[in-house]
Order: C-alpha cells, then structure tokens, then sequence
C-alpha cells in the first residue's frame, strides 16, 4: 500500500497532499538556502499531513514509526534553521490546523491552547480578560505555539518572567513512537525542561496550558535615542537592573537607517542606536521606572522621546524585518551573549560587515538582566550565489565569537547543529542520550540539531563545514 | 514570453519577501483550504522559485505546476488584505494582477477569463446584453432618469447594477435620491463597462480603449463629479484610468456612501430613524482599496437604532469572495466564502446586513438564501431610498 493511501487512511483524503506545487511550497522556512547546497539536502517533503485533532497526528507519527518514515513536524516556519524543513523528504506534519483555544481557567489564569495557536490571536483574545502572557514570540502575528515551544521560548517578556517553559504548567506531546502523553514540572521520567527547545526532534508539542500573569493596571512604553552605541549599551544595562522592564530592546544600525532616511523624525536617522521597551505595573511603579528611565538617559547623553514615538516603535516590535527590502536578502544568526560582553559582540559583527561590505543593523532583546538575545541582520543578494554563499559565512563566525565570550547559538537546527557541543557539552549529551530512547527509529526531524545529515544519509562532517565556510569568507572579495 | 510584465521593483520584491507568514492568515482562501500554496506567502515563494529556475522567462512552459500555479492565481479573490498586512508592506495585490496578467497572454488563464473578454468587447457589458438594454433597469423599477448633454453629476450605473435584477433597485434608489435633493445629474449616452473586470483578471489588451471612451464621453458633458454605487467602478475611473491613459480625468469620482455622506452634513437629506439592528460589511474595494471606510458608518450611524460592528472589518476587513472574478473561474469558492463572510455578520444579531457594493450584495444575498432564517442583505443607498419613502 502506498504511503499516501495509508495516510489517507489515518486524516481523510482532503488532508493529505502529494501536489509537486505544494511538496514546492512547503520546502523552505525564512531562510533562503543556497542553491549550491540544496542538493545536499532532500527539502522536498514526499507527502504534506494536515492533522484536525491531536489524536490524528499522532497516529500519523505511528503510522510513520512503523514504517520508518521522517516526519517533519511544521507550525508558520518563522524560523530559519531548517528545524521546519525537511532534509530526508517523508512526512510533512503541518500543524496549523491544530489552532484552538481548548480551555480557559479564569480564576487561574490558566489558559490551555493547542499547538497551530498563533500567538497574536492569543493575545487578542486576551486582551478582553484580566489576564495577560508572561512572555511571547517577536513574529508573534503568525508564530505558532507549538513553533516557540519547540525553538527555546525566548522572546518579548522574558526579561521579567522567563523563557516559555518557566511559564508552562503542563504540556501534551506526541511521541516519536505515536505515543501521546503529557509532562509537567513533577513529570519522573522526562520534564518540560528538558522537550522545550528540542527543535522539533524529541516530541511533536500538542496543547500547551500556559501560566497568564494579572493585567497591570498601567503600562508604558519607552524610547531613547543615543548617537554612541556605548552609552546605549550602559544605559541599557543600567536600567535592566534598576527598572526591571516587561521588554528593552536596543536597535543597533549600521549604515541601514542613515540610508532608509528618518523614520520617525531626523534624530532618528543620526542616531547610532536606540533603546525601547515596555513598562507594566501599578500606576506609582510605571511612573518611577519612567521617571528612572528619563534621568538614566539625560545622564547618559541620550535624547528622550515622547510618548507617541514610543508607542509606535513598541507597536513595531513584530516587524524587525522591514530592512529587508534594502536586501533584498538577510542573513542573521540568533545568538546569546552575556550583557557585559554585548559592545564587543556588535563591534565584532560590524567589523565582519564591513569586511564582506555589508550593511548590518542588530537587534538585542534582553532575556534577562546578564544576558541579550543578540540578532543580526546582514544584508546580502541570495540572487549573486557565491557571494551570498560566502557571506554566509558570516553565521558561523558570529557563533564562535559568542561561544568565546560565554554564549551560545540560540538555537541549531541543521545549519548551526556543528556549534552544539561547543555551546551547550553537558546539554548535548543528555539531548543525545534522549533522541536515542525517544526516537529508537530516528524517524522525527532526523538529520538535525545533533548532526546535520544529508540526503545520503551521511552526517556533514563539522571540519569539511568550517573549512568550507572559512575558505568562502576568505575569497569573497572575488565574487 | 518574458516577465517583463513584473516590474524590476516587483521582480526584487519577490525575493525581499521575508517569508514570515504574517499575510497567511489573513488571506480568505488560505483560510479555506489551509494549504501553503493557496496563501500569499507561498505563491511569492513559488514565484521566487519560478524566477530561479526560469531567469526571467515566466510561464513559458504549459507543465502541471504551472498549470495548477496559474489556478492559484485566479483562486484569489484580489481583496489586497494580504499586501496590508505584509512585513515589508509590498504591493502584492499588484503583483497578483500582473501575473494574471502574464497568464492570460500566455493563454493559461481560465477560460472564462477569455469569454468575460470576449463578451465584453461585443456590446460593451460583462453579460453580453444588448447595449440597446442598457437602460431597462429604468423601465422595470419606474425609476425617473435623466440623460443630458451637459450635467454638474454624472451617475455611472455599472454593468451589476444596470442588467442584474437583484441589484436593480440601487440604481432606483441613487436616482430617487439625487431627484430629490434636486441635482443637475444624468446618465451617460453610451455607457460602457467600466473595464474594471478586465484589469483585475490580467485580460488588459483592449482596457485603454474602454476607458478612453468613459472619460471622453464624460469630460464632454463637463460633469464635475462622477458618482457610482459601485466600488469597482470607483476603483477603475480613479486608479485604474490615469494609470491607463497617462492622465488624470477632470473630474472627481466619489462612491455614493460618500455622496450620501456629504447630503446629511450640508442638511441636504434627512432619513427617518429605522428601529432595528443593523450591521455593515464593507466592500474590499471601498474600504481597503479605496479608502472609504467612515462615510457609510455615517450614514447608517444617522438613522439605524442600534448598528453593530461585525468582527474583521473597516480597513481590514473581510472579503464576501465577490471580487477578482472569482464567482466565474469558480463559484463554488466564492459562494463558500460568502457563507463564511454572512456567518460572521449573521453573528453580530443584526436584523439588517447592509453593504454598499452590488456584487458584494449579491454573493451575501445568495449567501442568505442558502441559510435558515436568512437575513436581509440590503444596499446602503436602498434602504436609505426606502427609509425616505422614496421606494
């Protein structure tokens, strides 16, 4: 019997697809992937799987377990290390459908929603309760739960309660085997911990209930603009510790927003860097974090902006993309770098800008007060190939000057899967030891986050990638 | 052929697409079918791809993926919700035309794109009516109309309107209402399609022609303002004709929710309360793509007893699955997004679903006949015509 037709058996025909236009679209995530290499890797999944119920996807799984078919599990694909893509063909498990808000505890603030949920409906619906999310995703307008859930749970909140799993009561996951279960905290054999940023290869995410925060009766969001980037830095690490906000964010800019013009007024565009962010809490707390804000940014030679301009940078959080038309590529690489390191990580990245020529502008979201989701975007043309293969290069570099200062790729899928042992030892072993007695078959995302095996089966050894890498970056002034 | 059709900026676009998804969900069809590749993100992918692997050579080739890209293409219904929500805010409504566009000289558009083409290049209507018929709609509604040669407004009645039965009543009602108020107005001689059909389903060989003829006709009756119940219309006499002819016509172009509008302000109308609940849909091509969202609130606001916001709607509102031609390259669709569309309406409690475009009436309406305890769907220049007793 063919696979489709045993599929079909499992969801219903309507669901199942196995259109070359389709098996084409649900080949990529936001990152191009050079042509050279794409023959490495087979993107193109055989099958696309649209379970309705949590049940129907994991009986796809053990449909798939039996038969000793990859599955690549897919929320929006918002990411950009291949954790949505496939590199072996088999089973695309797209799980958008599962989208429902299955169940909502008021009293609690317990709030339990399927994996497909995306996070901006989340909110929206939110928004008409007493309750608010602890922590969400910046492309929160078509991220999924599930998607964050699998890919570390870091984002806008963080900085005051966590990453997601800290804010995660329990969870519903399929196993690589079909076996549905669910995990808590006092989980024995396996804790939330240990699933949550496992990038799709230890368990499918099925229904998350999520720990909701009070509403704050008041709230503010705050803007600043500095001309030194250094001063930007110590300010914001100044206030992280003093303020304690629900987000801050700097905005570093290379050339970017000098050539894009001002957006928001002409000390937009001279400014170097720019720090915003969110304040919530009771009325007397907001207006002294925005009192402390004001004085902490005179001092340190910043420029205040009013309250309009920073509700509409904060309202603009979701769109770091925008620089994108200048591209029209981007090449980033999320990585976290200790708070007190965080100048040198910029200068690094604008020094390796300026050695391959191109623009740069830097995001850095604060996850905690010590440290700083520090993310790039270079602006590169995947339409000039070995050009943009040698900038890609680029990734690689920023990773390993992470490493050195004490951080870490934020997450590896298969394009950063050679940066895990250096990264996180300790982490990669038990990770290991895990794929082994959850995924027996190595049926689930094979070829990933461990290793980035390729089409033949065989893993990319991590010397032939650096040399390759390397080599590349040497010779891109010639392309 | 080439896709010199796409312009450059578009042809970067394509690859400056982030690919983030954030148009995903709120495109009407991938709300339907759930599948990538009917979402604005996947067609730009597929798109990209095709550009990859085909240089600038588009369509060149009649294979089963372009074939079936192609029917991606037409099964869009061109609100341009996509493009407003898009991260690098690229005009992707424009795209989606343009490849129609290339599409249909390659002759892999749907056929029904060729025969509304042909049908309209006959007597000058999308039905293919006699022209000579153009004003029975007058005869069947008792409607008093007047043709000049000289008018300060001139009443452009649209191909919905002047030849389908069920939309027949807003062209009484726009008459009823500028009689009273006393305009100077008339209809136009000859009046032709307005060519908006055409320029959305990428058939735009002979567009100049159609528009060359409207604006003429008009600009020699030295009409001030052109008014229409019909945002299509609208659409293609503000956008579309400069585009077209290199110029802007001499004259103003307003939806009637607009006229309306201006009648209550100045005190020219006053309408007799109307005790029921009422909510609105707004057309995709008055709101969005034509920007007239606060006029008929106005309106309604001035007499409806309790009017009801329905969810996703004003600018970003919801498409009832009228528009793009998809109700002719495939009507199943379109009527199941009009369901879609009168759930969310049927859902405010509203006794009365009012619109202000005639396909967007029609679709509801057919819409409504298919349900249990079907609503009225009803024209905003209607219902205020029979609130003034005018009808």
């Amino acid at each position: 019997m063919s696979l489709e037709k045993t599929v079909t058996d499992v969801v219903g025909t309507d669901r199942v697809s196995t259109s070359d236009l389709e098996r084409i679209a649900y080949s990529h995530d936001l990152a191009p992937i050079p042509r050279n290499i794409t023959g490495l890797f087979n993107n193109l999944p055989d099958i696309i799987v649209k379970p309705q119920s949590l049940e129907e996807a994991a009986g796809v799984m053990k449909l798939a377990n039996r038969l000793r078919v990859p599955v690549t599990p897919r929320g929006s694909a918002t990411w950009g290390y291949g954790g949505a893509v496939p590199t072996m063909g088999g089973i695309l498990l797209d799980l958008r459908g599962l989208n429902k808000i299955v169940s909502f505890d008021e009293a609690k603030g317990l709030l339990t929603v399927q994996c497909g949920a995306v996070w901006k409906d989340i909110l929206d619906f939110l928004e008409k309760t007493g309750w608010e999310l602890p922590v969400y995703p910046s492309s929160a307008p078509s991220s999924t739960v599930g998607g964050f859930a699998a890919t570390g749970g870091l984002g806008y909140g963080s900085l005051e309660y966590g990453s997601l799993v800290e804010n995660v009561a329990s969870a519903t996951i399929i196993l690589p085997t079909g076996e549905k279960t669910v995990i808590d905290p006092n989980s024995g054999w396996v804790t939330p911990p240990q699933l949550f940023g496992s990038e799709g290869t230890l368990c499918v995410f099925g229904e998350l209930t999520l720990r909701l925060v009070p509403r704050r009766p008041s709230a503010a969001p705050f803007l600043a603009y500095f001309h030194q980037l250094s001063n930007a830095v110590e300010v914001a690490n100044d206030l992280v510790r003093r303020t304690r906000p629900f987000s801050l964010i700097l905005r570093a800019f290379g050339f970017v927003r000098a050539r894009e013009r001002a957006l928001l007024s002409p000390e937009d565009a001279e400014s170097g860097a720019i720090i915003f962010g969110y304040y919530a809490g009771m009325p007397d707390q907001v207006e002294e974090s925005l009192s402390s804000f004001a004085r902490r940014v005179a001092d340190g030679g910043g420029i205040l902006r009013p309250r309009e301009e920073a509700e509409f940078e904060w309202s603009e959080r979701f769109y770091p993309l925008r620089i994108k038309k200048l591209g029209p590529t981007v090449l980033t690489s999320d990585v976290l770098v200790p708070s007190n390191r965080l100048i040198e990580m910029v200068q690094h990245a604008w020094q390796l800008g300026c050695e391959a020529s191109m623009d740069v502008e830097i995001e850095n979201i604060w996850v905690s007060p010590d440290q700083v989701l520090f993310f790039p975007l270079f602006l590169s043309d995947e339409r000039r190939t070995l050009r943009y293969l040698s900038h890609s290069a680029i990734t690689k570099k920023l990773i390993d000057r992470a490493i050195t200062m004490g951080g870490r790729s934020y997450g590896y899928g298969v394009w950063n899967s050679f940066h895990f042992t250096a990264s996180e030892p300790t982490r990669r072993k038990e990770f290991a030891k895990l794929k082994t007695l959850l995924d027996p078959n190595d049926v689930l995302n094979p070829g990933k986050t461990l290793t980035a095996k390729t089409r033949f089966g065989l893993s990319l050894p991590k010397v032939l990638y650096a040399g390759f890498l390397e080599t590349l970056w040497r010779l891109g002034e010639w392309f | 052929m080439s896709s010199a059709l796409l312009s450059k900026l578009q042809r970067e676009d394509v690859f400056a697409c982030a690919q983030c998804g954030y148009c995903v969900k709120w495109c009407p069809i991938y709300d339907r079918s759930g599948w990538e590749s009917t979402s604005p993100r996947g067609k730009v992918f597929l798109l990209k791809k095709m550009l990859e692997n085909s240089g600038p050579n588009l369509f060149t080739s009649n294979t089963r993926i372009i074939t079936e890209f192609v029917q991606r293409l037409f099964d869009c219904t061109t609100c341009g919700r996509c493009g407003e929500k898009c991260h690098l805010e690229l005009d992707l409504l424009d795209l989606w035309v343009r490849l129609r566009e290339l599409s249909v000289r390659q002759g892999l558009a749907p056929e029904s794109v060729g025969l509304m083409e042909k049908t309209l290049f006959g007597p000058k209507n999308i039905f293919g009516m006699d022209s000579q018929s153009q004003r029975d709609w007058a005869t069947y509604t008792g409607a008093e109309i007047k043709v000049q040669d000289q008018a300060e407004i001139l009443y452009f009645v649209g191909c919905v309107t002047s030849y389908s039965g069920r939309s027949q009543g807003v062209a009484q009602a726009i008459t009823a209402i500028l009689n009273h108020v006393g305009e100077n107005w008339s209809l136009m001689g000859e009046e032709w399609c307005c060519g908006h059909p055409l320029a959305v389903s990428g058939a735009t060989e002979g567009y100049r022609e159609i528009a060359e003829h409207n604006v003429r006709a008009i600009e020699n009756m030295h009409a001030k303002t052109v008014v229409s119940g019909c945002p299509g219309c609208c659409l293609a006499f503000r956008e579309e004709y400069p585009r077209v002819l290199g110029r802007k016509p001499n004259f103003e172009v307003i939806h009637f929710a607009q006229l309306l509008d201006r009648y209550i302000t100045q005190g020219k109308i006053r309408i007799p309360k109307l005790d029921a609940i009422a909510t609105y849909h707004d057309p995709c091509e008055l709101a969005r793509l034509g920007g007239v969202v606060d006029e008929p609130r106005r309106v309604l606001g001035s007499f409806v007893g309790n009017l009801i916001e329905p969810e996703e709607s004003g600018r970003f509102g919801r498409c009832c699955g009228a528009g793009g031609l998809l109700k002719a390259t495939n009507s199943a669709m379109s009527g199941e997004l009009a369901e879609k569309r009168l759930t969310m309406l049927n859902s405010t409690g509203a006794q009365v679903v009012v619109s202000a475009c005639p396909s967007c009436d029609q679709n509801l309406g057919e819409a409504s006949s298919r349900f249990p305890n079907s609503k009225r769907v009803q024209d905003l220049a209607e219902l205020v015509a029979q609130q003034m007793g005018l009808m």
